[in-house]
């Protein structure tokens, strides 16, 4: 695989599950509003990466239903952290954060990438990412100060979460390349920003980080090594497209 | 005796979090903030409905995909419902300042405009005042047609869209998986149907 096709995979992958876990709260939001928001927000990932795996399918690899339904776990690149169950909407909320803010940050690096269809998609999406980022901030600063209860569910859920999020820059085999060739400035470049963000936006809450050295990052995902929870999502997720794969929908 | 719930065939609710107080207490709701949506640049800002948040902020973000998932929007704007300050002239004598008004720092307010019922109420510009009251007294004053309603909102309580959030409506006329006519359900069913007669 080219240093190319896995950056596309490993961000793809991403886009599609952390997508379906979200799409998971449609109907259980714990408000209307904010039920619409997250599922919409969901929507926009699955988009996203759909139009990922469309740039996959044209440097050769399979059309993107095929990519996205017929892969067994152990072929997905994603990061551990966004197939975790969704738990209560405190984690999920403390995951959205975590992971939108390395998401916002990797495709506004992007936009200087010297693949053009990949900067063009990024500069694309942009104001997508832009809101996302805004509600996941809103709300960490909202509940991250609010009740006892609230901060405190928050913390324990960021405690649980931040090895998990570590893990999105699990540096891929082709850093160098990736770098050399101008595609992606690289997962340590992104974690450096990523942490700066995380600071910014935790600083004005009752919420606390710890020492980014004591974490130990949960790593594997972008080498196809997963929870047992990716299997469990993916067939859910291709129930019914497996039924009869050539279906025309 | 404790019945057992009924199963949902849906694998998402087997998965909820089971919660101890399952009772809603009543009246919890947060409180509402009014939305504005402008369609498109240069049209002008028309009133969608409410959104429940526990703050401005909150409600700028919830009302974004309340309001404006589905049809072309350029900007966005909430305020507190109690900063929506209303005079029906058919219903009401012509406002004057309050105590609390008189000692205010002359401001811009946004007017809008009711002129036809059941319909939205639509920006029709912006008026300098030293009170919401005054703002509504100069609106009426210089209206010619009179509509049902006037609306008055201070600038200084309203979240704006601010301009490098403008690209947040970038890729909406895209997403024509929100419109039930792109799927066309109806070409699908003929084509089904010619074809298994």
């Amino acid at each position: 695989m080219t240093a190319l096709k896995e950056l596309l995979y490993k961000i793809a992958d991403d886009q599609l599950i952390i997508g379906h876990r979200n799409s998971e709260w449609t109907g259980f939001g714990p408000l209307l509003e904010e039920d619409i928001a997250f599922s919409s927000m969901a929507q926009d990932k699955v988009g996203q990466s759909y139009a990922l795996y469309q740039l996959l399918n044209t440097l050769g690899e399979p059309p993107p239903d095929t990519v996205a339904f017929m892969r067994e776990a152990s072929l997905f690149r994603n990061c551990q952290l966004v197939e975790l169950p969704n738990g209560e909407y405190d984690f999920s909320l403390v995951r959205h954060f975590l992971f939108d803010t390395a998401e916002a940050l990797r495709f506004e690096m992007l936009i200087q990438s010297s693949h053009i269809p990949l900067a063009d998609l990024a500069r694309k999406i942009r104001g997508e990412l832009r809101y996302h980022t805004l509600h996941a901030n809103t709300w960490i600063r909202q509940l991250g100060s609010a009740t006892e209860e609230s901060i405190t569910r928050l913390q324990q859920s960021l405690e649980f979460a931040l090895p998990y999020a570590l893990g999105i820059f699990e540096p891929s085999p082709y850093e160098d390349a990736l770098i050399d060739q101008r595609i992606f400035a690289g997962e340590q470049a992104l974690y450096t920003r990523w942490q700066e963000v995380v600071e910014d936006v935790l600083r004005p809450t009752q919420l606390s980080l710890p020492a980014w050295g004591s974490i130990t990052p949960r790593l594997g995902g972008r080498q196809g090594q997963h929870t047992e929870h990716l299997t469990s999502l993916l067939d859910e997720m291709s129930e019914v497209f497996r039924i009869d794969p050539a279906a025309e929908w | 005796m404790k019945s057992d719930p009924i199963k949902s065939l849906d694998p998402r609710v087997g998965r909820l979090p089971q919660t101890d107080n399952p009772t809603k207490q009543p009246l919890d709701q947060f409180s509402t903030f009014e939305v504005f949506v402008q369609p498109a640049p240069g049209k002008p800002f028309r009133h969608e409905g409410p959104v429940h948040a526990p703050g401005l902020e909150m409600a700028y973000v919830l009302a974004k995909e309340a309001f404006t998932r589905r049809f072309t929007c350029s900007s966005l704007f909430v305020a507190d419902t109690h900063d929506v300050h209303v005079f029906a002239p058919d219903e009401q004598a012509l406002p004057t300042d309050d105590a609390a008004s008189k000692a205010m720092t002359p401001s811009t307010f946004e007017i809008f405009q009711l002129t036809k019922r059941g319909k939205q109420s639509v920006q029709t510009g912006a008026i300098e005042a030293a009170s919401p009251q005054q703002a509504l007294a100069l609106a009426h004053q210089q209206c010619t047609a009179m509509p049902y309603a006037f609306w008055a909102i201070d600038r200084r309580a309203i979240r704006f869209t601010a301009s490098e959030e403008q690209d947040f409506w970038q890729t909406l006329p895209d997403k024509k998986f929100r419109d039930a006519a792109a799927y066309k359900g109806g070409e699908k069913l003929q084509r089904f149907l010619d074809a298994s007669r």
